[in-house]
């Protein structure tokens, strides 16, 4: 594993995190690829539950995307379908973790405005949300609150999907043939997207209000992007299945900000057992798994039988390129400067993310598989 | 059975079969060998055969309203003069235990499927539940103690299973070990007496056993024995002082197990305890060690719960509590008031529980000193904290109200001093209920709770549902108890009643509240607390004493096993090295030297055979 | 009929043997499966015509032998002998099965075991002491060279072990048999219980305990069970699987079939200080077992405290505690011969046993899952969980003994408690947790992050353990047949020690 120092080396060097070998290579593109197939399943749900879900008490076919043919419905009770519960699980995280731009928008007074119009309009009709408003007076800014953490996310990995399939298509052609290429890939993607408006409307009866308007100026890099980060990627929050929520064993931090249960950190060991929410993700990879990597799977010791444990590793593998191409997108001043206060943000910087990334599962960077 | 009877009740042997069924039904999922698709489709299965039982139940109950108590019998096994039959006793209250059961646990599943929405294992932990449910429907029915045994210890399986369901998570490894092995010192005691009474009185069936006792051909030592064994399997199963451990241990599993854990499992082991009851005149001693366990139990319970930082403790502790005062009502011959205060504890109980585990999936957190500020965002969370709490402290005119009024009313011109604890735990629940509310709903928000959406509404609604329930709960109870009315006590009682509640109410409003994870600057207050908070240091007790015993014995009899007996024929083998080495010989040899030696052996067998022939 | 039973095996075995030229290990396995699974649909066969309403003897064959030294052929079985006759039809199957990356020797490992199974069926069908006697040898020295050639890395410890302990109790028991005719001086060597006006108490005592002692080391009873750890951990799985479900059982039928079936007086006279003894077996056993680090030694330690309950039962000899020890041998069979498949299915994977190194193997991609489900399923039978074949054997066991020896059954009880404790120290620690199979290093972040990679575990590999859990479950829900098999003879044996005393005088029993 790298030490601290190492990282920041290798992250003012522009040097990859992760190892460029070929089985790398394959893992990351392909794995990125059925990742983006998932959300992109993920993202349209996401926006169809804010518009068309939005405060609905009882969201029985939130996961239909509209569609309510006997033979989706069906579908569904079989429970043959992307697991959508993973998508809000990530929502909440987001919301709970309330870090950044968005999060500091949703506590403005111009938010609390717009909560009011959309509540006062709301009420009007709905008798149940016209008891209980009074009663609990934030309880339904609150799920405003959520649905707009709900719409922002979609926009985020909309942008995301489109970026890691554009990513999967460059690969076969030939154009991205390293994991140096990746990570320029994907930084470019971001900065491209960095300044994309994020913004959120509802329509209620048939008037049209703004949740997240443009005035408001979030942006899809500082406002979601990175708080997407700080929530999933680091923090995270414990799992059932392998953390003791009793308040007496004191094993959670008190602290949010000391959480390290995200994606980076996580052991992919335990994937698919009771109580870790990445399972679902996994299985709705495996579902859209290209088949050159699962090819590449079958050849291991236990074939098919730890697929989804694997894709998971290699999931992680990704997201390090991903962190990787964020953190190289976000440098405060470009790396080849030679002014020595620029140099020294730019150090400040990567130091930074080296403390929190040299105690993540760096260890799978350099492992051949 | 007569043909006559409807085809509900001829078919009631199917209730507990539903539950089970369920179990069977989720197999390809839980087992994994639907790959491609999700498990959801075992949890619909398992909510549809439960909601069959639920109807099928109160089909039943209807028919037995009109008919009378009815009685089913199978036989199981047969030998010699043991007979062990499977038998149901269709009487109201065994049915209305079952629908509070079968309904809970439909509930239950409800909540399941929003709490663990983003649980893989789903289909494997609907499959206990199923299994669960079977047994409790068994147990509620069974009219005999070798079936209610049976059971009891199918539920003790299925709790260790359900513990230990997240089963890779640190703590739940001891802990659902220790779960399964606190209860299983009651079942084995209970299966002392079950073996003892099958051994002397001839049948399991209750109403044998009553008959057999009256007829007191057992005394002495013997039936106090057996009685002590016989209140062992419920104290066990309702988490009496001192097997109560597992109650706290059982809060490491998931929260929808709990709910069921806290609401209607101890439940099961107070109807047996009825069932049982009559059966212990032979044995005055096991009541008077029910009234003293319940009486520690009720207090202790109540004491111990107000000290914990814990939600899901600070809640669980409280079932240990009110389960003492069902043991007090029924050592003291109050069948219908313990009936009553299960049935309203078990709904207030499960709706308590329903609400903390809302605020654990929408907080991540179980520290009440990290908590605060939800009760104006969570409208069916607050609701249900606040039914709940009100339908367990007779403070308000539900449910244990009614319930505490007529046991007092009952305890005072004969056990004054029950009616003094039942007083007592009723304040310091209405304390500690208090102090949890403000810690978790009231006050500023907290990090934790600074965003803080109303749940989903698969859970929001069985949480309302149940809250509404829990606020019917006086017109359940004024049907089931006809005469001499649930409002049977004075003015005066009720107004004793009402001034503990309001005691403990004011109490919890004004005690200062826990700071994260800070003690009492004060050494005996802060001794006190960490006594209560580790809950009289318990777990360490029994470390101190049953578990070193055992363990010590263990290594002692390894030690001597080693050194002793094993060494001993070590000794004896090196003393006869010649023929050792011989067969070592044999050992290291080719297959020819196998050969020798087995003709050898023949060859001196049938020596010795013809020696003594001839 | 039952010839056939020993006719399938030892013909099987010379075949085997003696097939000329070179035959591929598959081969020989697939010919061996083969004999087997005939050898079972000969027992299923023997079931169908065996009538269960009949107490006694049936399908009798007899011709005589070596007349002079009594030793007759005699065939016969009863309500004792036919389900144990059964599970050494169906354990042996399942030993064969399971028996896989055979290094050395496929022939004569395949033969062996063939033989063992033939010497079984012949002990228990066995109606002459000596021929029983012969059976109850024959099946020594192959279960000898099975642990001796394809055991494990202390193996010829072991196996010397287990040979000098066997071989004793086949001294013990051939001098009593021997003793029994020398001084009755009838030299048929029948089954016939003796009475005190044949021999007198003091005799009889001697030769009860020459036998006693004979069959304790068999089955084994503390203290002379220490070969049976050893062995067990020495042998290799398939054979471990014949020692406790099969070979363990000779003993307690001896016990049943000729201590209580020869001596019933001095027997009833003892009874009270075997009750004792069977107490202290059970505890004993399940207090070592809970010291026990492997897996495979905790099972085995395991056995020697289940093997008391049959002692108890015998012990008190009511009719309904004499079905429990029938139910508890057919029951500790199944369980036992499940618990080694798993351990053994554990130990190929992991290459260890050690419960201080196994950590989270319900893991459901990396670990053993299945295994890990029979497992839980199997230790919870063994402690007596109801719904499996190990609470209906206990419950027999203790409801019938406890009139009689209300002490020692309760603390038997008070062992099938510490059953659970040491079961679920084996399934929590190896199986509960995080997935590891090297020794905690002492540091939850590095054991986080340690990789694992087991082999897979086929589903051929768990379908002989599937089909014994399904065997367990079913024997537990649905108690019924072995109950009405072995009733009537049961009964019977419970009845003797009464009967002979209501004959006393009144001349031989015929």
């Amino acid at each position: 594993m790298p030490s601290s120092d190492a990282l920041v080396e290798s992250l003012l060097a522009g040097r990859t995190l992760l190892a460029d070998t070929p089985d790398h290579l394959l893992q990351v593109l392909d794995v990125l690829e059925s990742y983006g197939d998932v959300l992109d399943a993920y993202s349209i749900n996401l926006i169809y539950q804010a518009e068309k879900q939005f405060l609905n008490p009882f969201p029985v076919f939130r996961f239909l995307d509209g569609d309510h043919s006997p033979a989706k419905i069906w579908r569904h009770l079989l429970h043959d379908r992307i697991n959508f519960e993973y998508a809000e699980y990530c929502q909440k995280a987001m919301l709970w973790h309330g870090t950044g731009g968005l999060d500091a928008y949703l506590d403005s007074e111009a938010f609390a405005a717009n909560c009011a119009r959309i509540v006062a309009r709301k009420t009007r009709r709905d008798l149940l949300l016209g008891v209980l408003n009074p009663l609990f007076p934030q309880f339904l800014g609150e799920l405003i609150r959520s649905a707009a953490t709900t719409h922002a996310l979609g926009q985020f990995w909309r942008v995301m999907s489109d970026l890691f399939l554009d990513l999967a298509r460059a690969g076969r052609d030939g154009r991205v043939d390293s994991i140096a290429a990746v990570v320029t890939f994907i930084r470019d993607g971001l900065v491209a997207a960095a300044g994309a408006p994020i913004t959120y409307a509802v329509e209620i009866g048939d008037e049209r209000f703004w949740v997240l308007p443009p005035e408001a100026g979030l942006t899809f890099l500082a406002d979601v992007a990175v708080p997407y980060v700080e929530a999933v990627f680091l923090r995270g929050t414990p799992f059932l299945g392998t953390v003791s929520f009793n308040a007496q064993a004191q094993q959670i931090s008190p602290d949010q900000a000391r959480f390290a249960y995200g994606a980076l950190y996580a052991d992919p060991l335990p994937t698919m057992g009771s109580g870790i929410p990445p399972s679902l993700l996994m299985q709705d990879m495996y579902r859209h798994l290209p088949e050159r990597l699962r090819r590449w799977y079958e050849g291991g010791l236990r074939g098919a039988g730890d697929m989804r444990v694997k894709i998971c590793m290699s999931f992680q593998k990704a997201m390090f390129c991903v962190t990787n191409a964020a953190i190289a997108g976000t440098f405060p001043h470009p790396l080849d400067s030679s002014d020595p206060r620029e140099r020294a943000a730019n150090r400040a910087y990567a130091a930074a993310w080296a403390a929190r990334l040299c105690v993540a599962r760096t260890d799978c960077l350099d492992a051949p598989d | 059975m007569p043909d006559t009877l409807p085809l509900s009740v001829q078919l009631s042997w199917l209730i507990p079969l539903y539950g089970f069924s369920g179990m069977l039904l989720s197999l390809p999922w839980a087992a994994g060998w639907v790959k491609r698709n999700g498990p959801r489709p075992a949890a619909y299965l398992n909510l549809l055969v439960t909601l069959v039982a639920v109807i099928h139940g109160s089909l039943v109950l209807r028919s037995v309203l009109s008919l009378g108590p009815q009685h089913l019998d199978i036989g199981w096994f047969t030998a010699a003069d043991l007979n062990l039959r499977i038998g149901f006793d269709l009487s109201l209250t065994n049915l209305a235990a079952l629908e509070l059961v079968t309904f809970m646990s439909l509930v239950g599943q409800v909540f399941a499927l929003g709490y663990l929405d983003k649980e893989w294992s789903l289909a494997r932990f609907f499959a206990l539940v199923g299994f669960f449910e079977g047994a409790m429907a068994g147990v509620v029915l069974s009219s005999n103690l070798f079936m209610s045994y049976f059971l009891l210890e199918m539920l003790t399986l299925s709790t260790y299973l359900l513990v230990g369901f997240w089963y890779a998570q640190p703590l739940v490894v001891t802990a659902a070990r220790d779960a399964f092995l606190t209860k299983r010192v009651g079942d084995v005691l209970l299966l002392m007496s079950v073996v003892a009474l099958s051994a002397w009185a001839g049948s399991l069936e209750f109403n044998d056993l009553y008959a057999w006792s009256g007829s007191g051909t057992l005394g002495g030592l013997g039936a106090t024995l057996i009685g002590l064994g016989l209140i062992a399997g419920p104290m066990g199963k309702c988490a009496q002082f001192p097997m109560h451990l597992w109650l706290d241990e059982a809060m490491e599993g998931p929260n929808p197990a709990s709910i069921l854990r806290n609401s209607v499992v101890v439940t099961c082991g107070a109807v047996v305890l009825l069932k049982v009851m009559p059966l212990l005149r032979i044995s005055p001693v096991a009541i008077d060690v029910l009234l003293v366990v319940g009486t520690i139990s009720a207090v202790g319970g109540a004491l111990v719960s107000i000290a914990q930082v814990d939600l899901k403790r600070a809640c669980s502790y409280s079932t240990t509590s009110y389960l003492g005062l069902v043991f007090i009502a029924i050592a003291l011959q109050q069948p219908l008031i313990a009936l009553l205060l299960l049935f309203s504890h078990a709904l207030a109980k499960a709706v308590l529980f329903m609400s903390v585990g809302s605020v654990i999936t929408t907080t991540n957190c179980q520290d009440l000193t990290e908590l605060g500020g939800l009760a104006s965002r969570m409208p069916a969370t607050t609701t249900a904290f606040l039914a709940g709490a009100a339908g367990m402290t007779g403070l308000l005119p539900l449910g244990c109200f009614w319930s505490f009024g007529l046991m007092v009313e009952g305890l005072v011109p004969e056990a004054p001093f029950f009616a003094l604890v039942v007083l007592l735990t009723n304040a310091l629940t209405a304390l500690n209920l208090t102090r949890v509310y403000r810690q978790v709903f009231l006050g500023a928000p907290q990090p934790k709770t600074r965003r803080t959406p109303e749940v989903n509404w698969l859970m929001a609604l069985p949480m309302v549902s149940v809250s509404v329930l829990v606020l019917l709960t006086p017109l359940v109870m004024a049907r089931i108890d006809r005469v001499p009315g649930i409002g049977a006590f004075s003015a005066g009682t009720a107004l004793v009643l009402v001034a503990s509640g309001l005691a403990g109410w004011l109490a919890g409003s004004l005690i200062p509240l826990d700071v994260l994870r800070s003690r009492s600057l004060v050494r005996p207050l802060r001794l006190l607390r960490d006594l209560l908070a580790f809950d009289f240091y318990t777990d360490r007790i029994y470390r101190a004493t049953i578990v070193a015993f055992v363990a010590g014995m263990a290594r002692i009899t390894n030690g001597f096993d080693r050194l002793v007996v094993n060494g001993l024929v070590n000794r004896i083998a090196d003393v006869s090295m010649a023929s050792a080495q011989s067969l070592k010989l044999g050992v290291s040899g080719r297959l020819q030297t196998y050969v020798f030696t087995v003709v050898i052996a023949i060859v001196l067998l049938a020596g010795s055979l013809s020696w003594l022939g001839g | 009929m039952l010839s056939a039973l020993l006719l399938i095996p030892f013909a099987g075995a010379l075949g085997l043997l003696c097939w000329p030229g070179e035959l591929a290990t598959e081969r020989i396995r697939r010919a061996a499966l083969a004999l087997l699974v005939l050898q079972l649909l000969w027992s299923l066969r023997v079931l169908l015509a065996f009538d269960p309403a009949d107490a006694g003897l049936q399908l009798q064959e007899s011709f005589a032998w070596v007349e002079s030294l009594g030793l007759d052929y005699r065939l016969g079985v009863d309500g004792l002998a036919m389900p144990l006759v059964l599970i050494n039809a169906a354990l042996t199957l399942v030993s064969g099965i399971c028996t896989r990356d055979l290094s050395q020797r496929p022939r004569l490992y395949f033969a062996l075991l063939l033989v063992i199974s033939g010497a079984v069926n012949g002990a228990f069908m066995a109606r002459n002491l000596l021929l029983f006697f012969l059976f109850y040898e024959l099946e020594l020295i192959p279960l000898w060279l099975l642990i001796s050639i394809w055991g494990g890395a202390n193996r010829s410890y072991a196996a010397t072990k287990f040979l000098i302990f066997t071989a004793v109790s086949g001294v013990l028991i051939l001098g009593a048999f021997l003793g029994l005719a020398l001084f009755t001086g009838q030299v048929d060597f029948s089954i016939t219980p003796v009475t005190t006006s044949q021999l007198g108490m003091g005799t009889q005592l001697v030769l009860l305990g020459a036998l006693l002692i004979g069959f304790a080391i068999k089955i084994p009873l503390v203290p002379f069970h220490t070969w049976l750890p050893d062995a067990h951990t020495e042998a290799s799985t398939p054979v471990s699987v014949l020692l406790a479900g099969v070979l363990l059982k000779l003993g307690t039928y001896g016990l049943l079939r000729f201590c209580l079936g020869l001596f019933p007086e001095a027997w009833a006279l003892l009874s009270p200080a075997l009750a004792v003894w069977a107490a202290v077996s059970v505890l004993y056993g399940s207090l070592a077992a809970i010291a026990q680090r492997d897996m495979k030694r905790m099972v085995a330690y395991s056995s020697v405290g289940h093997m008391g309950y049959i002692l108890l039962a015998a012990a008190a000899a009511s009719p309904v505690s004499m079905l429990g020890a029938v139910f508890q041998m057919v029951s500790h069979g199944l369980i036992s011969a499940l618990l080694f498949l798993l351990v053994g299915v554990v130990y190929r994977k992991t290459r260890t046993r050690d419960l201080e190194v196994l950590r989270g193997l319900l893991n459901p991609e990396r670990g053993l899952p299945f295994t890990g489900t029979l497992m839980i399923l199997g230790v919870m039978a063994s402690a007596g969980m109801p719904g499996m074949a190990g609470f209906i054997s206990e419950f027999l066991v203790f409801r019938g003994s406890m009139a009689a020896f209300p002490l020692a059954t309760v603390l038997c009880m008070v062992g099938s408690g510490l059953t659970a404790v040491y079961f679920l120290l084996l399934v929590n620690r190896a199986f509960f947790g995080r997935l590891a199979v090297t020794p905690s290093s002492g540091d939850a972040l590095a054991d986080s992050r340690l990789e694992v990679r087991l082999p897979p575990v086929a589903l051929r590999e768990t379908l002989p353990a599937t089909a014994l859990a399904s065997a367990v479950v079913g024997l537990g829900l649905l108690p019924w047949g072995l109950g009405r098999l072995s009733e009537q003879a049961t009964s019977a044996m419970a009845r003797l020690p009464a009967l002979v005393a209501a004959l006393q005088g009144g001349g031989p029993l015929s």
